[in-house]
């Protein structure tokens, strides 16, 4: 059984604050802060990965996939996700997703600060980038762990500490 | 009261004369076969040329005379245009500029076109800013803009004469299509398949941009323009009416796709265009039942023949009933005549994205051949010829394997066993030629929400390379092969490492011509697909390959410049299902090979 835990990152505020800057209207849409966790946490059990890592390979197949290519690996025109989630802090992440990007021309990275699905997926979108850059999972779509399993991780991840 | 009378009436006559002289030139142009005026060569679709300077005894010789740079980096899909006025006409992506450049002086730019666009129509483009190109006539070409706006231009000056506006693209509308000019005509669809749009064909007037008439996909009978007492479906009335709303879950139409984003022909004899359309709304097929059962979802994945007069629809064909797979069914309809048991026929040829060929009657609309031409095809085991309804494997079908549940080694991929390259036709050895994907696919449906403007797509998918019997071609991702029509067969095939996303060039010359992923023109032999020549190009080739001559010298040109959706799918290499986790992949990643950048190179032989 293989399971990992990101070492946990000073939560940013600030990437917050430039999403909720730029055009928001609902603050529900604000990528809240699980308890508990911090961007970039993940789990993975038997190559299944928790709830929100598995949400972020969803958010990320639907709103990203299209110029980002599969699995987070990069196009003809568009970077790895998986290679710049890790050289990039969460809140350099976040501020390009909600302020768009772009040095070349015609490689343009659009802004999705009017996208209240993409805005709350951030971090697990950063998640499930952390988890395939440090080859924890691989190409696909992942298996959530079942619930009880979690549960008794989190216990024992408790309890270790 | 009279004067005014007078005056409606010479306008009439005006209109009638150019009306006329529209079609005549576009038909008068493509008939001269020095010219090549129309994307797909001529109305038929068969990208086929007369010319034979360039043959298998000179090819060798064949080199590069200039290069041209567009300046614009994403995937180039089109080709050059060449009209008789010592031009070339080409294109590029978003932001779509036009180019026109001498001929006679190594492509100086004698004008050059460059729009007005929002650029929040990028990210509502599935599959990359592509556009396959410009259409010509009497003195006007006419672009379909990225944000659905159709421009036409006077070829002399590159001035704008009038614009008409397509669609929305915060709705998630688009466009990446080539219109063509019938009569006094031009007639444009839609792209937006992964946004819930709901696809139509428009057809407006050269003269003014007004709009004439809208088709769609889907809907009520009044507005898909069909009449089901008289339009055909496998040669019988329809008979039911408004299937375009019956065969959905409620409301479910309205975005229920249908797009028709690929070619338009156009028969001149029988006054009909023929093309196909897209997928149905949501890749969950789930979400498109009726009473938790396969509904047919018309008309998606369907071949339209209309009258492009009004609109009016003669005949149907659903290739695809109920999509499970994302078999767009918008792949060129070549019109060619065949002879089937001793009887001629006027057919319509599909090389299909479902892996199969199909030949068509195309006064009827009656099912005359369904064969696969890529032999792992296994989501249907065939066609029933009765029913013109494929016979789908249970053991493929997305639906009945379910929600969330991941359906394997279902091929061809999504991508299609062939996209939206379009093939080529020899009336010489009656073969199509065309460049194939040899890709296998997992599918796993989910259940998606519709909100407008939002990727409405509702399945993840991985691809793989498709199986081989032969060790020594394993992980090849593509193929370019000649198809005999009427019996169902493919004749020869040669092997490519990726997938061949260019469309394909058969000529008098004895030769076929296509491009490569990593940037190759290659020519074969077209009798037995042995490679005679080639040359690699600054960037990968997804453009379609095209041949004029002027002044006495047969030219060859194409757009260079990777990108479209094998840029996105195939950039980083496919799965290798036997695949460690974190293993370098074993198949070939095309961003090892090639680099984004539009270039059109035009080729001759140096001593013609
Ligand atoms: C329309 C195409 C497109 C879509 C959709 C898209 N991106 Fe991008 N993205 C790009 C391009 C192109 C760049 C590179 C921009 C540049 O460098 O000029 C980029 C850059 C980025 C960067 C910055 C990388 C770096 O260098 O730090 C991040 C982060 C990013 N995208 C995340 C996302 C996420 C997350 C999504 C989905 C919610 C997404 N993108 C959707 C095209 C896109």
């Amino acid at each position: 059984m293989a399971l990992n835990k990101m070492p946990r990152h000073p939560l940013v505020i600030g990437a917050i604050g430039v999403v909720l800057f730029l055009g928001m209207t609902s603050v529900s849409a604000a990528p809240a802060p699980k308890e508990g966790s911090e961007p970039g946490d993940y789990t993975v059990i038997d190559g299944k990965v928790d709830q929100g890592t598995y949400d972020g390979y969803i958010a990320y197949t639907r709103s990203c996939m299209a110029c980002h290519g599969p699995d987070g690996l990069g196009s003809s025109f568009a970077p790895s996700l998986i290679k710049r989630a890790q050289q990039r802090s969460f809140d350099e992440f976040a501020r390009v997703i909600a302020g768009g990007l772009q040095i070349q021309p015609g490689k343009v990275m659009p802004s999705f600060a009017g996208d209240s699905y993409v805005l709350s997926n951030i971090e697990n979108i950063y998640s499930y980038m952390q988890a395939r850059g440090a080859e924890e999972v691989g190409r696909g779509r992942p298996k959530v762990i079942e619930q009880a399993k979690a549960d008794k991780t989190a216990e024992n991840n408790k309890e270790s500490k | 009261m009279l004067k005014e009378m007078k005056y409606v009436i010479a306008t009439i006559g005006l209109l009638a004369a150019t009306t006329l002289q529209a079609n005549e030139n576009q038909l008068e142009l493509q008939n001269n076969p020095e010219l090549w005026a129309t994307q797909l060569g001529n109305y038929q679709g068969n990208r086929y040329s007369k010319l034979d300077q360039i043959n298998r005894d000179t090819i060798n010789d064949l080199r590069p005379l200039w290069q041209f740079s567009t300046g614009v980096l994403r995937g180039h899909e089109g080709g050059p245009l060449y009209v008789g006025d010592g031009r070339l006409y080409i294109h590029t992506p978003f932001p779509n500029k036009v180019f026109a450049l001498d001929l006679e002086d190594q492509g100086r730019i004698v004008w050059t076109y460059e729009p007005d666009q929002d650029p929040r129509v990028i990210p509502v483009m599935c599959c990359d800013t592509v556009n396959r190109g410009l259409a010509y006539a009497d003195g006007r070409l006419f672009l379909g803009l990225a944000n659905n706006t159709l421009v036409a231009l006077d070829s002399e000056s590159g001035e704008l004469l009038w614009e008409a506006s397509n669609g929305d693209h915060t709705k998630g509308e688009s466009n990446t299509m080539s219109p063509l000019v019938v009569h006094d005509k031009v007639v444009m669809g839609i792209s937006g398949g992964e946004f819930g749009v709901r696809g139509h064909m428009t057809a407006y007037n050269v003269e003014s941009g007004e709009r004439v008439w809208r088709g769609y996909s889907n809907g009520p009978d009044s507005d898909v323009l069909l009449d089901p007492q008289k339009t055909l479906m496998m040669g019988e009335p329809i008979g039911e009416a408004d299937l375009g709303v019956s065969t959905w879950p409620e409301g479910e139409w309205k975005r229920g796709g249908g797009a028709p984003w690929g070619w338009v022909t156009y028969d001149p004899e029988l006054d009909l265009i023929y093309y196909g359309s897209g997928n149905p709304g949501s890749w969950n097929p789930e979400q498109r039942t009726v009473d938790g059962e396969p509904a047919d979802n018309k008309w998606a994945i369907t071949v339209f023949a209309r009258d492009p007069n009004t609109g009016e629809v003669k005949w149907v064909y659903q290739k695809v009933p109920f999509d499970e797979w994302d078999y767009d069914g918008v792949n060129e309809n070549q019109l060619i005549d065949v002879e089937i048991d001793g009887k001629q026929r006027k057919g319509l040829a599909i090389i299909d994205r479902t892996g199969f060929g199909f030949l068509l009657d195309r006064e009827t609309g009656e099912l005359l051949v369904a064969e696969k031409f890529a032999p792992e095809t296994n989501w249907a085991s065939h066609y029933d010829m009765d029913t013109g309804r494929p016979v789908v494997n249970e053991e493929f079908s997305t639906f009945r394997q379910g929600v969330n549940v991941n359906t394997t080694d279902i091929c061809p991929t999504a991508m299609g066993a062939k996209n939206m390259q379009p093939s080529a036709y020899s009336p010489e050895t009656g073969l199509l030629y065309a460049g194939i994907n040899r890709i296998c696919m997992n599918y796993e449906p989910y259940e998606t929400e519709y909100v407008a403007g939002q990727p409405y797509v509702g399945a993840t998918l991985t691809m793989m390379p498709a199986p081989v019997q032969d060790e020594d071609n394993k992980g090849r991702m593509g193929s370019f092969i000649a198809w005999d029509p009427v019996k169902g067969e493919v004749v020869w095939e040669t092997n490519e490492r990726f997938a061949v996303w260019s469309g394909a060039l058969a000529t008098a010359g004895g030769l076929a011509f296509y491009g490569t992923l990593e940037g190759h023109v290659k020519a074969v032999n077209i009798d037995t697909g042995e490679e005679m020549w080639s040359f690699k190009t600054p960037s990968g080739i997804i453009g379609n390959i095209n041949t004029f001559q002027h002044q006495g010298k047969q030219y060859l040109g194409v757009l260079s410049g990777v990108g479209g959706w094998a840029g996105i799918g195939l950039a980083a290499g496919l799965e290798d299902p036997e695949e460690g986790l974190g293993a370098v992949s074993a198949f070939a990643a095309l961003e090892d090979y090639t680099e984004l950048g539009g270039v059109l190179t035009v080729f001759a032989l140096p001593d013609a």
